[in-house]
């Protein structure tokens, strides 16, 4: 159902001096409504991995709540699918033992997860993955498997961090096309974190922009634009102009990681673009 | 030398092996390790020659004595009976310093805390020789079998131990969130995550700690 954060505060105890610690989050407050795809989009540094763990349960918070289905997240549990930047896939199992992991873990019946397993691998394509090795597999097929590992319980949220984050363009775009297709059947609420403005504004109904100032929400753009969305509309390049020049004050020229990289090459290919346009 | 040969070439060949679907006559021929073979026919060779040439049997043996004098051995039952006796004890020594080695091992790649507790100890005792635990196991054992198992242990449970929680800290700590938030409980974790990925890291320890306990046994 729906995710609320509310107030959340987190400060990290830094290594090398004592009694000093560094805010990352102060007073985060936004809310996932059911079966809404919402986006956490931010420059490096700006929180938004933390903001994830936290829902997760990953971690703890200093203050605040985060209520997800009306209970308050203490822990991890599998009421909150997690997918994996990369990947976290168990190396000793086989494609469909990960699948079917979290169902064994529910105490689903064997036969009924057999039944499941093979639902799910057909509907990613992976029918002959189903007894090969983690290691033996691209980087696309292991996003795909960790992506039905996560919805193989049917989740009542997803989280996803920079789900795409390790795959090559070409693989991405594919990804997109597919995980937008899985996620229309099923409904899911969805909280996805990542630095690719073209990929928040293809799947989510809604993208928050985040700051490097401990967390703070610069903007909350709702998409509206149907859906399976169209990349040469005019509307999409609308809202990719717009994020791009919110995340261009988030990132106020600090350049610190690839990703931040990553964001810069965008919005001077989003430049370059607008400029052939005029 | 055979012997080291040997065992040389059996770890070769299967770390070499990965086609297991050949049939058993051209998987054996294939599994043969013809660079080791060859090393070692050159080596016998230049004993032979070697010895003969230098031609002083009590510093330089003969090759072919040597070997006559393991044929003979090999077929006396006293020192066959010796040989099972020894591989007993290497055999339990190891599987004690196994079941008390694996947990502690394990309990410390795990947790910061234990290893910060315990890392001190398990180092200052480790370097003691063997030789100085001797008196003191034939004290506490007695004769017989006990010391030297108490020996054998000792010795491969610190192996053990440091391998072990060596390969439990190699875990990626995603594995740990990524199972927790399906649903696993502790028993999962240690059944699923920390025993599995420690698994390389216990059997490299259970084989030194094997290598160890021939050399020590004596």
């Amino acid at each position: 159902m729906s995710i609320i954060v509310d107030h959340v505060t987190k400060s990290f105890s830094e290594r090398n001096r004592r009694r000093q610690s560094k805010l990352v989050l102060k007073d985060v407050c936004f809310e996932v409504p059911d079966g809404e795809f919402v986006s956490l989009l931010g420059p490096s540094g700006c929180g938004k991995s933390t903001t994830l763990t936290i829902i997760a349960g990953f971690q703890g918070r200093d203050s605040g709540d985060v209520i997800v289905n009306g209970r308050t997240v203490t822990r991890p549990g599998p009421d909150r699918a997690f997918v994996f930047q990369d990947y976290a896939l168990l190396p000793w199992m086989k494609v469909g033992e990960n699948i079917t992991y979290p169902m064994k873990m529910q105490r689903v019946p064997k036969e009924e997860r057999e039944k499941r397993l093979d639902e799910l691998l057909s509907l990613a394509q992976l029918q002959e993955c189903r007894d090969q090795y983690i290691n033996e597999l691209s980087g696309g097929m292991k996003q795909r498997v960790a992506l039905l590992r996560a919805i193989a319980c049917d989740p009542e949220v997803l989280l996803m961090d920079e789900p795409l984050g390790a795959v090559d363009f070409q693989m991405r775009k594919l990804l997109q096309l597919q995980l937008e297709s899985i996620l229309m059947q099923k409904k899911v609420t969805t909280l996805m974190v990542t630095h690719d403005v073209d990929e928040a504004v293809y799947l989510s109904d809604r993208v928050i922009v985040m700051g490097r100032d401990h967390g703070n929400i610069l903007a909350d753009v709702a998409i509206e634009l149907d859906r399976p969305r169209d990349r040469t509309s005019e509307k999409y390049h609308g809202y990719c102009d717009q994020l791009t020049e919110l995340l261009k004050t988030a990132l106020s020229g600090e350049v610190f990681t690839k990703e931040d990289e990553d964001i810069m090459n965008f919005i001077k290919n989003a430049e370059i673009e607008s400029r052939r346009h005029c | 030398m055979e012997e080291k040969d040997q065992l040389q070439s059996r770890q070769w060949k299967s770390f070499s092996d990965r086609s297991r679907t050949m049939n058993m006559g051209t998987q054996a021929l294939k599994k043969l390790n013809y660079p080791a073979v060859t090393m070692l026919l050159v080596l016998m060779a230049a004993w032979y020659f070697g010895a003969h040439v230098y031609n002083k049997p009590f510093v330089f043996p003969y090759f072919e004595v040597v070997m006559g004098r393991i044929g003979e051995a090999l077929t006396d039952l006293a020192v066959l009976r010796a040989i099972g006796i020894t591989m007993r004890r290497v055999l339990m020594g190891t599987l004690y310093g196994f079941i008390i080695g694996l947990p502690l091992g394990m309990a410390m790649g795990f947790s910061p805390l234990i290893m910060k507790t315990l890392s001190p100890f398990v180092n200052a005792v480790r370097q003691i020789p063997t030789t100085a635990w001797v008196p003191l196991a034939i004290i506490w054992f007695g004769l017989g079998d006990g010391p030297t198992l108490f020996v054998l242990a000792l010795h491969g449970v610190f192996v053990i131990i440091l391998n072990t929680a060596a390969g439990v800290m190699d875990i990626n700590p995603e594995y740990y969130n990524a199972v927790k938030s399906m649903g696993a409980g502790p028993v999962e974790i240690v059944k699923d995550v920390i025993f599995p990925g420690a698994l390389p890291g216990v059997i490299t320890g259970i084989r030194l700690a094997m290598g160890m306990g021939w050399m020590t046994v004596v």
